[in-house]
């Protein structure tokens, strides 16, 4: 549904994308993390065809973005990062607007609208003007007019930042349930456990490029997990060897914990806790994009 | 145009409307402060033309009056693509299959009948409490809309080529009180320094004055010639407006 090939894009000498490749298919919510300035934004601006690239190609849904803009721009729905509604116009208004402008009309378009402010929850708020909701409902609001038409190609742009538990679950929950439908998602946060309730896959981002791509569970399973003993006392001699010690904590970063533990429990040592770290998407993170953004 | 095309225009026509309905009040002063200036100028309008007989005096009042708030109001029009940018809604419409000329022929719809309720709504109260005779009232309706269609190209085009809110009060303080004064909108070009009647002619303002006159009199051939520098001065900002909006705005400094 998306494809995106060598993507350049420089800013007066500053290399905001240094060759970007990505494609997420039909049903796929992609979760594209990486540090601020990694040029998740840029890719998302340049997909959604606001912003020119120096070279390379956008494809969505086949269409090229720069040569037939309109086609492509009739299978995306956009959230930017930011508040992008009419403030005096309602909920209503906006969401008839954005849903006319693809193409939506009459009574599909009423229903579209009806079933989107339902989905996301506004329909008390459907006839206030959005000046006058709260960050949360803005927020709401602001996926909701992307939705509305019911796009191929969702391209989300932090789409919770700021917003409340309830708002989160909201979105999270409607955003599964197009991809369900067969929507491809690209989905840029910070929170990263969002990534993980949203069964995304992943696209790393740092200094401009994609640094790493695919599924969270094969990803994670390549990153070493923690081993944290507390003992009775000091660390056992024999052991320390193995790994860091605090006082009476070791910690033992291995790739097979089940035989750190072994070995621990082997020698009848006296314990106090073991406990085994499974990595997380953060550690992911920090290990892809920290060390590509440092190497950069 | 295709149809689908027609109806993306129609849907922001009606959605820009909606947006200046519910906020009126620019649009009810840029149309009531022009009527009491006329009132309380024209005579002293009429003493200085006196020379050239009391329609002169008379005409220089509304004319001139209706150019110059014409004028003034390309900052409704400025403000209305402006607030757009300010919104980011422009980003979230360029990235709707809508193309940039059908965006801005959409506000420029409602922009357009916003000028035209203001100089049929000065012209019309000119007519009644100044007695401002008309000749040919259909000449008259065509210069209006050439001179609206300019003021159009010219509000769109600032507000596109601006960084901040704070250039755009410059640059329409500056283009409607520098080209009506230029265009004889608030003196008459005769009392003007001879250095200012020759540079007078690169004011729109001047054409509009000229032409909206020569309207008034019934002289179609004076009339004709300004609406055709009116209608360049149109596409060309027009233009400007529309190439500067297809390339959008980089995240934004002062915006």
């Amino acid at each position: 549904m998306l494809k995106v090939e060598e993507l350049v894009k420089r800013y007066r000498g500053v290399t905001a994308l240094a060759g970007v490749d990505l494609a997420v298919g039909p049903g796929e919510i992609a979760g594209l993390i990486g540090h601020n300035g990694a040029g998740k934004t840029t890719l998302v601006e340049i997909v959604a065809g606001l912003t020119r690239p120096d070279s390379g190609r956008v494809l969505v849904a086949g269409w090229d973005v720069r040569r037939r803009p309109a086609m492509a721009r009739r299978e995306l729905g956009l959230a930017p990062q930011e508040i992008a509604l009419y403030p005096s116009a309602t909920v209503r208004q906006n969401l008839r607007l954005f849903g006319d402008l693809h193409g939506v009309h009459g009574r599909a378009l009423r229903s579209a609208v009806e079933e989107t402010l339902a989905d996301l929850q506004l329909e008390e708020v459907a006839d206030r003007p959005v000046a006058l909701l709260s960050g949360g409902q803005r927020r709401r609001a602001q996926t909701a007019s992307a939705l509305v038409h019911r796009p191929r190609l969702l391209l989300l742009d932090e789409p919770t930042a700021g917003a409340d538990p309830a708002t989160r679950e909201a979105l999270l929950a409607v955003v599964r349930d197009r991809a369900r439908e067969g929507a491809a998602v690209l989905y840029t946060t910070h929170y990263l456990p969002e990534l993980e309730t949203l069964g995304a896959t992943l696209a790393v981002m740092a200094a401009g490029r994609v640094v790493a791509r695919g599924e969270a569970g094969p990803m994670l399973a390549a990153l070493p997990s923690e081993v944290q003993a507390r003992f009775a006392g000091r660390v056992p001699g024999p052991l320390a060897g193995s790994g860091s010690v605090e006082g009476d904590l070791l910690r033992i970063r291995t790739a097979d914990p089940e035989r750190a533990i072994a070995s621990i429990v082997e020698g009848r040592w006296p314990l106090r806790s073991l406990e085994v770290m499974r990595p997380t998407l953060d550690d992911l993170y920090h290990s892809l994009a920290v060390e590509a953004t440092d190497a950069a | 145009m295709p149809p689908e095309a027609i109806r993306r225009i129609g849907a922001l026509l009606r959605h820009n409307l909606t947006l200046v309905l519910q906020e009126p009040a620019p649009l009810i002063a840029r149309i009531g402060s022009p009527m009491l200036l006329m009132v309380a100028l024209e005579p002293l309008y009429r003493a200085a033309l006196a020379h050239e007989g009391s329609a002169a005096g008379r005409s220089q009042a509304a004319t001139g009056m209706l150019v110059m708030f014409s004028l003034l109001a390309t900052s409704l029009v400025g403000s209305a693509v402006l607030t757009e940018r300010v919104w980011r809604t422009w980003d979230r419409l360029r990235a709707t299959p809508a193309r940039p000329a059908e965006l801005l022929a959409g506000k420029a719809s409602a922009a357009l009948a916003v000028l035209l309720a203001q100089q049929l709504a000065v012209i019309t109260f000119a007519h009644l409490a100044l007695g401002l005779e008309v000749e040919r009232p259909a000449l008259l309706a065509a210069a209006l809309l050439v001179w609206a269609m300019a003021l159009l190209g010219l509000g769109a085009a600032i507000a596109t080529l601006v960084r901040s809110l704070g250039e755009f009060g410059a640059a329409t303080d500056l283009l409607s009180l520098g080209l009506s004064m230029l265009g004889g909108a608030l003196a008459p070009i005769a009392l003007m320094p001879g250095w200012l009647q020759r540079v007078a002619p690169i004011s729109p303002g001047y054409w509009a004055m000229s032409g909206l006159e020569a309207a008034e009199r019934g002289d179609a051939e004076a009339a004709m010639r300004s609406m055709l520098v009116l209608l360049a001065v149109a596409v060309l900002a027009g233009g400007v407006a529309c190439w500067r909006m297809s390339r959008g705005w980089e995240r934004s400094r002062l915006l």
